[in-house]
């Protein structure tokens, strides 16, 4: 059986989206907190892959964020600052 | 503009105790931050319909059902090996259905606008408001302040506006679990049916232990839509550290095991998301469930039982915005003492009893070894028992032999299965 894997990319372009592009409404406190975290369980629990490890550094961007909040309670050094994306943008579910 | 009461998201909660309020003659406005209810909800597929008919009897009437449950699938999976339970009701019984929740709280919105509850999308709370007493008095959203005389806080698991308010600790990992899902639709609702061997309206619950998980503790799922599967995994957050594979690639790796990928070939991915849920019922709820001028709500409370294979949230949220609504329409005054009806009320019915009664779930279903013992040991039993070569073994003797073999020990095993059959 050889079915095709769809990326997290494909997999996240099936969904409506709204991007408030102006205001990514998740930060990173302090990335020097990221740098020194050793085990960076944001970018292994993140659903839609918005954490990506670039050497010891780790890289947001919210475009695709699912808004969980998964994040925020992983990360072990309170480091993330949350918030909803503003009226309405943000991941629209139509199907589940 | 001054409202009766103001309430904090339109899920299942939130427009329950809006359609009771609003139909009782109060004031009512639900504020969504979607753009439509259920715009940002997500759960894995399947309402409970007893609880329905005694909180929510108008659902039998019109709201909208995909599938009726009447069989309902236990896997344990390995990487090579399966084992499946499966349980079928020939009579057409109704107890539970699979939707899509935003189909269900988008028939739930009707209910309530119809009986005069306005509902506000796109619009994200803030900050509960309080008075100089530390009586809740509205919310704010943005530069707005919206009064109301009662506030129901039924904002979901991720609930922000409690830990602002100082009611709630930040969450721990604990006390939750993200699930990630995929909606994979099928060109005729025949080809799912005749995978699954279903009939025309009938649905499938499937929970799956072992493999989709890496054998930490959570699960697969499948649910059955009209013409698609909700198909997804969830992961209890505790375990993070034992992970090897991302989150967002586990419903994938399941999606393509060798067990499942006949089921879904030539299915496409309509769409995909993921949530937190609540785990740990009971031992999350907030301090109370009653302030002075707010009531809280659905999984905000920790109102959603989770027993592993069985999992009851929409129920309960259901329920519970009826018992706030109910308390609301009894209390004399939004004091915090005549709003402690709601907690008398969460009582008597079925939510803090059964909450209660599966106090212990959560701790043994975080037990990391549960999971893996009982997947590996059952699948390798099964399969030495099935498999006849020179031995024809008794099951005493496969099960032994799946023992040594997976080196899993049956007495702490047997320990393990009493502690489950009690508590969960």
């Amino acid at each position: 059986m050889s079915l095709k894997y769809f990326t997290i990319e494909e997999r996240l372009n099936a969904n409506a989206w709204d991007v408030d592009v102006h205001r990514p409404h998740i930060k990173i406190v302090d990335p020097e907190r990221c740098r020194k975290c050793e085990k960076k369980p944001c970018a292994l629990m993140c659903p839609a892959r918005c954490y990506v490890r670039q050497g010891d550094y780790v890289v947001l961007s919210t475009e695709a964020c699912v808004e969980c909040g998964t994040c925020r309670v992983v990360c072990p050094h309170g480091n993330i600052n949350w918030n909803y994306p503003r009226s309405g943008m943000g991941i629209w579910y139509r199907f589940t | 503009m001054k409202f009766d009461v103001v309430i904090v998201g339109a899920g299942p909660a939130g427009l329950a105790a809006a359609y009771k309020l609003a139909s009782a003659g109060f004031k009512v406005v639900v504020l969504e931050r979607g753009r439509e209810p259920g715009a940002k909800e997500l759960y894995g597929g399947r309402i409970y319909a007893y609880w329905l008919d005694k909180y929510l009897p108008e659902f039998r009437k019109d709201a909208p059902v995909d599938r009726w449950v009447r069989r309902e699938r236990v896997s344990f999976l390995t990487e090579d090996k399966a084992l499946t339970i499966e349980t079928a009701v020939v009579e057409k019984e109704k107890t539970s259905f699979v939707v899509p929740l935003v189909s269900f709280v988008s028939w739930m919105a009707k209910l309530a606008q119809n009986a005069g509850a306005k509902i506000i999308t796109e619009t994200p709370v803030d900050v509960l408001v309080k008075d100089e007493k530390g009586r809740v008095t509205g919310v704010q959203s943005g530069p707005d302040v919206l009064q109301a005389d009662y506030v129901v806080d039924a904002e979901g698991v991720n609930r922000l506006l409690l830990e602002r308010a100082g009611i709630v600790k930040k969450l721990e990992p604990e006390q939750v679990a993200v699930g990630v899902k995929e909606v994979l639709k099928f060109e005729n609702k025949k080809t799912l049916e005749e995978r699954l061997g279903l009939d025309e309206d009938e649905g499938l619950a499937w929970a799956i232990a072992g493999y989709p998980t890496e054998y930490l503790p959570g699960g697969g799922f499948i649910y059955t839509y009209k013409d698609a599967l909700a198909l997804g995994v969830v992961v209890y957050m505790r375990n993070w550290e034992k992970l090897k594979t991302p989150v967002y690639d586990l419903v994938e790796k399941l999606r393509l095991h060798p067990y499942m990928a006949p089921l879904v070939k030539g299915a496409s991915l309509q769409e995909y998301g993921g949530h937190m849920t609540p785990v740990a019922g009971i031992n999350m709820a907030p301090p109370r469930f009653y302030y002075d001028g707010l009531l809280i709500a659905g999984d905000a409370a920790g109102f959603l039982l989770h027993t592993g294979v069985l999992i009851r949230g929409v129920d309960f949220a259901v329920a519970s915005g009826v018992l706030a609504a109910e308390a609301i329409k009894e209390a004399r005054s939004p004091s915090a003492e005549d709003l402690a009806v709601y907690k008398k009320k969460l009582r008597s019915s079925f939510i803090l009893p059964q909450l209660e009664k599966f106090r212990k779930a959560d701790r043994l279903l975080s037990d990391e070894s549960l999971f893996r013992d009982l997947a590996l040991l059952s699948t390798e039993a099964a399969y030495s028992y099935f498999n006849i070569d020179e031995n024809h073994r008794t099951l005493f003797e496969a099960v032994r032999e799946a023992s040594k073999k997976t080196g899993i020990s049956l007495v702490n095993l047997i320990i393990n299965m009493i502690k489950m059959v009690r508590n969960l």
